[in-house]
Formats: structure tokens, sequence, C-alpha cells
């Protein structure tokens, strides 16, 4: 490697290192983005709930705000889907499969959909292991009016809702 | 025949020519050079070449060119026969029709609107050149006998030819985007004929984009490439009545507007005249003489004559004269709410050009220059494979990557699907991706190369990456990684908006 070479590295070097010292907070790590369907901003995991929901469609994985938008894009993609959804513990999600064009997950699956604005989708459109969990989960925020849905339910909520 | 001609008018215009415009803001009618009342015809024809009409070996793209001539007379001549009240009707549809079975050659825009050209015959002439200057670069980017370097020798020629030629040109300095469009007019045209205003960006975001998918691509790659885009353009472009701004060629053609930044910013400003010029027809409180003052003026603000003794960089911020442009891209203008840094970019938000769309380390000069990615209407600049691949994972739809090769004369095009699967211009392509690179060395350890002796040869060169094994396209498709932490997103609200976009 040519002198010139090793220079333009380190100048490189300190420059993202100076660069991630000053300019803080604005620096952003992560999975950054828009959700294709409601372009609102992708809502970053934290330590104590996941939030990102991750498609794979062949060898790409989307990223989409709540499990609604999922369900509200899923016409865009003609093969089968896998969707890693949060539940309610972080680094565990439920794992949702569309083969075929039929819909699965696994039998204690359940889902909450209350959400009025997309603003709070992340938080109020969410799908968990349990109905346990889902009920901790909606005393824990005072969701009031929530109701568990199954998958079936969850499907025709998202059919049904005018965007 | 035409070489004389040309001169002629051109010591015609010379004698007729403005000084430089006003500090900031109006051109005065009194300034404007007598040729903007010459109704007379005077086309001029391209600039004579064997590579004129190439543009045909893309057959869809030049059909799809034809119909944007026919969709912007139809509208012109609409607008100024007092059928103004049907345009996103009527108008709209029959525009459409000849969208979606464009004619099989380019139309003379003055038989379609007969009436618009005869009442804005100097305007008509100002939009045929620089027509003809977009066209012939085209017809240069798609012939098959020229090499890259031959074709960019060429379109420096046919950027020379229209400034030395044409008697009056557009100017090749950026110019302030929000300045022009802050005009009292300025959106008249957006608000009350948002179908067609839909259609009048759709073609320019044609225009824009062409570009850099032609520019240093493999001809046999053009068509397969046009396939993805003019599906686009049909099925979304077109109709798209959202948009903040107009399509720019900073922003679609981000390549080509680096490299020839003058025709770049030419381009931008024509389209800009575009919207000045339909913002005046849709102003019904403006009389017909104050609408052709109004677009005299609107001329005026673009032509060369008027910034002549300006330069690019350079210019009172927010005025007529203001010549700076964003960091990274000296084709394009200063828009709303940019600095020198940074930009509002539709569907990517705010970005700084001068670095890597997907890990915000600065781009590389030279060779090898990175990659790019278009996909959903964008095209973005990255700095290596591994992040035109793993940007390209993250979106949903159709891509394509064009990339940097060891060899600077022949750029990978690789065409992906809707599940991230690839197809590559370059058989024999072989990538090289390291383990765990650090991403402001990415252009080191994330290349492609035309071959595999070309990757010996590079790791023979480079012995740190000696245990790196080459991998073919199916094995570099399915790697990934997490978004680089060195991405930064730049967090401010849409200039264009008082609240940002999105369901609610």
């Amino acid at each position: 490697m040519t002198r010139t070479r090793s220079v333009s590295k380190i100048a490189l070097w300190l420059g993202v290192v100076f660069g991630l010292t000053v300019m803080g907070p604005s620096w952003a790590l992560g999975h950054e983005g828009k959700c294709p369907l409601c372009k609102l901003d992708l809502v970053q995991n934290t330590d104590s709930l996941d939030y990102e929901v991750v498609v794979k469609v062949g060898n790409k994985k989307i990223e989409y705000r709540c499990i609604y938008c999922v369900f509200g894009d899923q016409k865009r993609y003609k093969t089968d889907l896998v969707v890693y959804a949060p539940s309610e513990k972080p680094g565990e999600p439920v794992v949702l499969k569309r083969t075929a064009g039929v819909w699965s997950a696994p039998d204690s699956t359940v889902f909450l959909n209350s959400f009025a604005k997309h603003k709070t989708c992340a938080t109020e459109s969410r799908t968990f292991s349990s109905q346990h969990a889902f009920d901790r989960y909606v005393a824990k925020r005072a969701i009031t009016d929530a109701v568990a849905l199954t998958l079936d339910e969850m499907l025709v909520a998202a059919a049904e809702r005018k965007e | 025949m035409r070489r004389t001609w040309f001169v002629i008018l051109a010591a015609l215009a010379l004698a007729l020519a403005i000084g430089p415009g006003p500090e900031a803001g109006a051109v005065s009618p009194e300034e404007l050079p007598g040729w903007m009342r010459d109704r007379t015809e005077d086309h001029l024809f391209y600039k004579a070449a064997p590579y004129n009409f190439s543009v045909y070996s893309v057959p869809q793209l030049a059909r799809d060119l034809n119909g944007v001539a026919v969709g912007h007379a139809m509208a012109y001549e609409d607008l100024v026969t007092g059928r103004d009240s049907e345009l996103e009707t009527e108008t709209f549809e029959r525009i459409d029709r000849v969208l979606r079975n464009p004619p099989r050659f380019m139309p003379d825009e003055a038989t379609i609107g007969p009436t618009f050209a005869r009442r804005f015959g100097a305007l008509e002439k100002l939009f045929d050149w620089a027509h003809v200057l977009h066209a012939q670069t085209i017809d240069v980017l798609t012939d098959e006998a020229l090499s890259n370097d031959a074709k960019d020798a060429e379109i420096e020629r046919l950027w020379r030819f229209y400034l030395d030629s044409a008697p009056y040109t557009i100017t090749g300095l950026p110019l302030n985007m929000d300045f022009l469009w802050s005009q009292p007019e300025s959106e008249a045209f957006r608000k009350k004929y948002p179908k067609v205003n839909g259609l009048f960006w759709g073609y320019h975001w044609l225009q824009t984009s062409m570009y850099d998918m032609l520019w240093r691509t493999s001809t046999d790659t053009h068509v397969p490439q046009y396939e993805l885009v003019g599906s686009r353009y049909h099925e979304l472009e077109l109709y798209k009545t959202d948009r903040d701004f107009m399509p720019m060629m900073g922003e679609t053609s981000p390549r080509f507007a680096g490299r020839f930044h003058e025709m770049a910013n030419a381009f931008d400003n024509l389209h800009m005249l575009h919207d000045m010029v339909n913002d005046v027809l849709a102003s019904p409180e403006l009389d017909p003489a104050e609408q052709d003052r109004r677009i005299a003026e609107s001329m005026g603000k673009v032509l060369t004559s008027t910034h002549a003794d300006c330069r690019a960089g350079e210019g009172e911020p927010g005025t007529l004269h203001d010549h700076r442009f964003p960091a990274g891209m000296p084709g394009m203008g200063m828009m709303k709410g940019s600095d020198e840094d940074v930009m509002y970019m539709s569907g990517m938000g705010w970005m700084n050009m001068s670095e890597c769309a997907h890990c915000s380390v600065r781009l590389p000069k030279g060779n090898p220059w990175g990659a790019t990615l278009s996909m959903e209407g964008w095209t973005m600049t990255v700095r290596c494979l591994l992040c035109a691949r793993d940007m390209a994972t993250e979106t949903p739809g159709r891509g394509i990557v064009r990339a940097a090769t060891e060899d600077p004369a022949r750029t990978l095009v690789l065409i992906g699907d809707e599940e991230g699967n690839w197809t590559s211009s370059i058989p024999e392509v072989v990538f090289l991706e390291t383990e765990g690179g650090d991403h402001p060395e990415c252009t080191d350890w994330s290349r492609a190369f035309t071959s595999r002796e070309a990757f010996d040869s590079y790791l023979l060169r480079y012995p740190e990456y000696a245990e790196v094994a080459p991998l073919d396209l199916a094995a570099w498709s399915v790697r990934g990684r997490p978004t680089p932490e060195t991405y930064q997103k730049i967090d401010r609200p849409n200039p264009y908006r008082t609240e940002e976009g999105g369901e609610e």
C-alpha cells in the first residue's frame, strides 16, 4: 500500500471518529428509514421492546413500522413471505408466514390493532406470543378498548381499514 | 447549409443580445432581446452525425420520448385556445391515450400546438433547441459504435455546438430553483391541474432518469434496463400528483449530472422554464398581454446571456444570480431549504450528495467510483457493492445497480427483481467482500471484477485480502449485513410541507 493511500485512509478514519464524537445525537445508528406503507419513520428497537417488523421476501429484508403496515402492504409481494414480528420480548419475534398465499402463525399468537392514526401504530399494532402477554401489555400502557385478535381477525381488520 | 444558417442567426442574436440581468430578481421587458417578438419559423436541425436517431435502438424509450413531445404540445395548445377547463379531464385522457400508444416518430410540436407556437414562437424555439440537445445526447449514449470515452467527448462537442450555434441558449449555470419557483404565479399550474402537472413532471422524470441508465453502460443493457425504468414510468411516475418538486438531473442521474454539470443544469433550467410558463398560463388574473410579458421574463431568467458574467459556485443566495450548488453535485442548483451541504430529495429525505447514501462515508473520487442504485424513482450513489446490495435488500421492488469494476471502461449493471435476485451484464463477474470489513475502507474490500483473473491480480497487489474467497453472483446476492454504524440520518422536516407527509 502506498504512503499516500495510508495517509488518506488515516485521514478518513479521523474524520469519521471526529464526526461521531462531535455530531453527538444527530448521528443515528441502526436501521433508520421510512415504512414502505405509511411513510413514517421506522421506530428503532430498544432494550425493553422491539419495534422493527421485518418482512423477508427472497433475498430482501424489508422493514415496516408495525404489523398492520405489513398486512396492509402484502399485495405488493407475489411470492412467499416470512415476517419477523416483534413480540413482548426483545429479540424473540413471532414468526408469521405466508405460503402460497395462506398466512400462518404459532397457535397462541394474538394481535393488538387499536391505533387510530399511524403516529401510534408502532405501539398499538403489535404481535404477542400469548393472550397473557397481550393483557400485560395493554394494562401497562392503559390502552382502552383493546381487543386481542386472532390471525384471521387481524387480516380482516387490515383489509377493512380505509387508508 | 445549417452551419451558415447558424452563423447568420448567431450574428443576429448577438446584435440583439441582452446584457447581464439585474442583480437580483426580475428581468424587465425593455431588456429582452428582439427575437422574443419574432414569430417566424426558424427551426434548427440536428448536428450532422452518424449516431443520429440511435435512440431507436431502445425502441420503447424512443417511442416514449416521442409521446412526451405530443403530451407537451397538446396541453399547451388547449391552455391557449380556451380549453383550459378540460385540461384535467378530456385533455388528460387524450394525452394519456397517446402516452400509452406513443408515436413511432418524433412529431413536430408546432403542428400539434399551432396556436401556442404562433403566440409563443420564441419560447418554442428556445424549447426546441434545448430539446435537440437533449435528443442528440441520447443518440450519442445509445450509439453502438462509439466507445465510452468517445461518447463523452462527443457530448462535450454537442454542448459547445449548442452554445456556439444556437442564437440563444439556456444557461448551464446552476440556478436557485427555490427562487425561480417563488414568483407570484408559482405553483398555480400544480394546484389547478394536478394530473396534467403530474404528467409534465413524469416526462421530466423520464428525461432525467435516462441519462444514468445510458451513460457508460453497455448498449446491450439498455433495453433490459429500460424494461424496468419504462415500466415504472408508465405505471407510477406519470401519475404521481404528490411530488414536492419537479425531478432534477442530480437526483435521478447523479453520475451524469456530476460529469456534465453544465448540460445537467441546462436541462433542469429548461424544465423549470416549462414550470414557470405553465404557472403563468394557469393564472387567469393575468390578461394575455401580461401573460406574454411574464413568459418573456421567465425566458430571460434562464438565458445564458442573462448570466454572462456569472460563475458556478458563486452568487447572492436566494436571488436570480445564486449559482451555488449542493456539495458534491455541481449539476444542480440550490433547492428549497438546501444549503451547501444537504438538500431534500423526494422519496429519500435530507441527503448529502457528497456522501454514500447507505453508509454516510464520503464518496470516493476517481476509480473505483462506487455504484449507483436506482429504485422507487430515485438514483442514489453509494461507495461500494455491499452498500448497493444491502440498500436494495432493504428497499421493496425491483432495482438497478450500476457499479465500477477494475476496468474503467466496463460498468457492471445488475438488474434485480422483487425478491433481490440479480442478473448481471457481465456473466463472469467476480466479487470481493470481506467478513467484518470497516466501512471507511469499503471501497477496498467490496468490489466487482470483470473476471477471475482480474480478481486474482487485485489480490496480488493487496495481500491483506489474500485469504478472501471470490464470490460469484449467486453467493454475493445472498450476503447481507446490518445497516453500517456510520449511517447518518439527517433529521429535518420536509421543507415543501408544513408537516411531514404520511398517512394519518
